[in-house]
């Protein structure tokens, strides 16, 4: 069942073309990567499906609801009220965490399912505990974000948007902000969202790691997909010559 | 001036404190709320309301204080008199309108209200560009965290922009609150019956800069509290940063 479908999206920022015709496919329970240079538009393209930037063609669904169609030659978005229900069943991490100062961590994630999905206080504090648990981070609930060392800053960031139980969770390059000895304990916690076939779109610089956890790599470049297929296949054997350029600077520098 | 004089002095002028805190509270009370209404107004995107809000931003802080207050409070009786002019000169009756306007603008309760009007449309416009600053400096991604979060943009105005803000500008409010409570001085100048006023009025009656000094004591321990007050404040938002 397809979770995602991203249709000839497109975007612009003035006069320079972002993104262009990418069309892709993400169904339940696949880990998707998303690799490529800086500025080649994966960030974007995590932005406009996540309502976070405004594409300007192309259609987009979630959840075989409509987020964005083409209707007559133009790009139509749906009505505020489908568009919040998308919202919901989607999830994205940060690559800043961008998590509330002034709350604990507790209030952190039960802000969201109290405030929004209407859930009493105690179930919502129950299963936020839960969520802890599972990214070992029992016994910091009272603690603040600031408090916390980034690794686990963004730990809660992920429990945060787990805590809406999203059909789908995007990561926007959540380790580039860590301390490269920190990196290791936000993959391992991906890593076990994905053994529980956790829906995932992860654009990443890892390319390890990329490799490692996903059934499914996109490589981006200038706004293009340029190469997709099985990791395995796009890391050890690729036949593009701008993949292989991309990958073996990736080497090079390591 | 002897020991008891100036026990006298600071007596009399204890009197008059009420009334200098009555105009410093109220105009506290109306100020910030008014304050932040119009930082929402000047981040409208309907620009006409966003322009007419600068204008009045840019008039508030423009002008004197001391002139605004002599505006606002000769404004009610200028326009009653010339009512009254024009319906002497046509021989006809005033109005009702300017019939209550008459006995409003003699009423016990008028000063005051006048003062509380200039003063906290003054300040609201000070804090007005405080709060704004405050709002601005939020990162995006608190928007877009909460956005993601599901939240209306009511609740992340309220639950997550307004706590963070609160917490930027206390340190700005307080300057513009010790200013205040200076300020309120400049009611003398349609002689409200404050601390300064008597304090000049007991400079003539006892040929001695001393009343001043004194009056002068009153608001350094004003603004003591007052810094006391914000500094407590500001250690309460420590717990985060």
């Amino acid at each position: 069942m397809a979770i995602l479908e991203v249709e000839h999206l497109s975007k612009k920022f003035g006069a320079n073309k972002v993104l262009q015709d990418i069309s892709f496919t993400v169904s339940k329970g696949q880990v998707v990567s998303i690799i490529g240079p800086s500025g080649s538009g994966k960030s974007t393209l995590l932005r406009c499906i996540n309502q976070l930037e405004t594409a300007d063609g192309g259609s987009i669904r979630v959840c075989g609801m409509d987020m964005l169609q083409m209707i007559g030659g133009k790009a139509v978005y749906s009505k505020k009220k489908t568009l919040r229900e998308i919202r919901l069943k989607i999830g994205l991490v940060f690559q800043n965490f961008n998590l509330f100062p002034h709350m604990s961590v507790m209030q952190n994630i039960i802000e969201a399912p109290v405030r929004v999905l209407k859930k009493s206080k105690t179930e919502a504090v129950s299963d936020a505990g839960e969520l802890l648990k599972k990214m070992g981070l029992s016994g910091k609930e009272l603690s603040y974000p600031c408090e916390l060392s980034g690794g686990q800053q963004q730990r809660v960031s992920i429990a945060r948007a787990l805590a809406l139980k999203p059909e789908i969770l995007f990561f926007d390059e959540p380790t580039s902000a860590l301390d490269p000895e920190l990196t290791g304990e936000i993959l391992k916690v991906i890593k076990e969202l994905a053994e529980e076939k956790m829906t995932m779109v992860i654009v990443t610089h890892e390319m390890e790691f990329a490799r490692e956890v996903s059934n499914h790599v996109i490589f981006m470049d200038g706004g293009h997909i340029i190469e997709e297929g099985d990791p395995e296949k796009l890391f050890g054997d690729t036949q593009n010559d701008r993949t292989k350029r991309f990958l073996s600077r990736y080497k090079n520098n390591f | 001036m002897n020991t008891d004089d100036i026990l006298n002095v600071s007596k009399i002028l204890l009197e008059y404190l009420p009334n200098t805190l009555k105009l410093f509270a109220l105009t506290l009370v109306f100020s910030i709320p008014l304050g932040v209404i119009v930082a929402g107004l000047k981040r409208c995107r309907f620009k006409p309301v966003s322009w007419l809000t600068n204008l009045y931003i840019l008039i508030m802080r423009g002008t004197p204080l001391m002139l605004q207050i002599v505006a606002v409070y000769y404004a009610i009786p200028m326009i009653v008199k010339g009512a009254k002019d024009s319906a002497a000169a046509s021989g006809t009756e005033l109005s009702g309108f300017m019939q209550s306007l008459d006995s409003f603008m003699r009423s016990d309760n008028y000063m005051i209200i006048m003062l509380v009007i200039a003063f906290a449309f003054n300040y609201a416009a000070y804090f007005a560009e405080i709060f704004r600053g405050g709002i601005e400096s939020i990162p995006v991604g608190q928007y877009e965290a909460a956005s993601m979060l599901g939240l209306t943009r009511r609740q992340t105005f309220f639950r997550i922009i307004m706590p963070q803000v609160i917490k930027r500008v206390i340190p700005a409010t307080s300057n513009e609150v010790i200013v205040l409570v200076k300020d309120t001085s400049l009611a003398t100048v349609i002689a409200y019956a404050e601390i300064m006023l008597k304090a000049k009025q007991m400079m003539n009656t006892y040929s001695s800069i001393i009343p001043l000094f004194i009056a002068g004591a009153f608001y350094f321990v004003m603004n003591a509290i007052v810094t006391v007050a914000f500094a407590m404040l500001e250690k309460h938002y420590n717990y985060y940063h």
